[in-house]
Parts: structure tokens; sequence; C-alpha cells
């Protein structure tokens, strides 16, 4: 498995601010195509959640479309997105509000 | 057993093992040889379902991402695709082995899925005649048992 080269961005002030002030979410949504059981066995392995958690988080997307699966600081959100794109799930990331 | 209904994964002593009949194994040999062709030509729109974006609300931020990462996710499925093909006629696992599978298979199911919806092919229907809701249908046959066959190994409690 490989990690993502994460190069150091121009970060302008406004933006280290809202950084600061508020967490990224990481969005899974939901698709027609991802099978149910390698959605869940894909939230526990990156996340290490519990089997009910990860099972939780997987029955939320399917039903109402899409879930939070984590939240952090964006080079962490950034991460976990292209550990869920690696894994072809359609994940997004967006600011807290 | 008839081969038909024997495992293609099994969990063994914390590793997974792959026995797929040669004909299976022949067939997503094929398959694989195709994906591999088509990432790096880079140009079929049946790919999309492989690069999802990321930040759809910034379109800067959205090609900022692109650029850290395209590079990264093509090297690593390319790389898993080899793994595949390394242990194609029979393997044992670990965890690598386990999500270059996984990867690839889910790969070739999004690709698959994303051409059969663009054609309007209904997937969820269980008309086998149309030889690529077929395959379709085989490949979520495959990752299901690896997933089940896999489950064993993760760390984290039930």
């Amino acid at each position: 498995m490989t990690a993502p080269t994460i190069s150091p961005t121009t970060v302008t002030d406004e933006e280290s601010v809202t950084d600061l002030d508020k967490p990224w979410k990481v969005i899974v949504w939901d698709d027609p195509i991802n099978l149910m059981s390698y959605v869940t066995f894909v939230f526990r392995k990156i996340f290490g959640y519990s089997k009910t958690k990860a099972d939780r988080l997987m029955m939320e997307v399917h039903t109402t479309g899409k879930a939070v699966v984590a939240t952090g600081l964006r080079e962490k959100a950034e991460l976990d997105v292209f550990r869920l794109h690696e894994h072809g799930l359609w994940a997004t990331m967006e600011h807290d509000s | 057993m008839s081969p038909a209904f024997r495992r293609r994964f099994r969990h063994h002593r914390g590793a997974v093992i792959v026995a797929l009949p040669k004909e299976e194994s022949e067939a997503l040999r094929e398959f694989l040889a195709q994906l591999r062709k088509m990432m790096i030509d880079d140009a079929d729109p049946a790919l999309r379902r492989l690069k999802p974006p990321a930040r759809p609300d910034d379109e800067e931020s959205e090609i900022e991402y692109r650029e850290m990462i395209d590079d990264d996710l093509l090297k690593g499925r390319l790389e898993a695709i080899d793994i595949v093909e390394s242990g194609i006629d029979g393997t044992k696992l670990d965890e690598e082995g386990v999500a270059a599978w996984m990867q690839s298979l889910n790969c070739l199911r999004l690709v698959l899925g994303e051409r059969l919806e663009v054609e309007g092919i209904d997937t969820e229907s269980l008309d086998d005649s149309t030889p690529l809701v077929g395959l379709y249908h085989w490949l979520a046959w495959l990752l299901e048992q690896l997933v089940e066959a896999a489950m064993p190994g993760l760390d984290t409690d039930d």
C-alpha cells in the first residue's frame, strides 16, 4: 500500500485561520456499484472501526445517501480521502459548519 | 464438491488462500491486462469512477488534490494488478496481497459498472444473458468471498 506524497502547499492567512477553527469532514457517498460488505470492510481497515460502527456507517451511507466517516485536520482528511479513493469509494471532504 | 461451488478465497491461519479454477484465472488475467492498458491510456470515460472528486465544492482545491494524488493512485493500482497476476494461479495472501486483490477486483467492477450504467443496462437484474452483466455478477461474487475470507484478519474488535 502506498501513501500519497503530501507536498507542502501554500496556505493563505485566511485559510490557516479557517483550518484552526473548524475541522474537516470526510464524507462517503452512496454509489450503485460498491458492495455493502466491501464498504464495511474498508471502513474497518482504514479507520480501525469495530464491525458495529463500520456497519452502522455503511448503512447510513446506503439509506441516507452519505455519512461523515471521519473528521480532523486538513492533511489527515486528505489522507483519509486518498485511502478511500484508493479503495474505490466515493469520498469527499469539506469544512465542518 | 463441484468446482462451480467451491470457494475461490478462504481463510486459513491468518492468511487468505486463493484457488481459482483455470478458466476463471485465465479470464481474470485477460481482464486485468485490459484494465492496466485502459488505466495507462487514461482515455476511457468508464474510468470516471476510479477518480471521484475530493472537493466538488472547490475547483481550485480539486485541481490541487488531483495533481497531488493521481500519480500515486495510478501507481498503486498498477502495482496491485502486478501482485494479483503473480499469484493468479493459486497463492496465499498476506495483508498486502489481500489489499491488491480487493482493489483490483473492485476496480474491474467499477469500470464495468460504469460502462453498464452508461449503456442503460440494469445491473440489479439477474439477467445474466448479457455477457457483461454475467461478468459483473461474477466479479461481485468473487469480491464478496474475498471480503468474507479476509474479515478475520482485521484486528479490530467485533
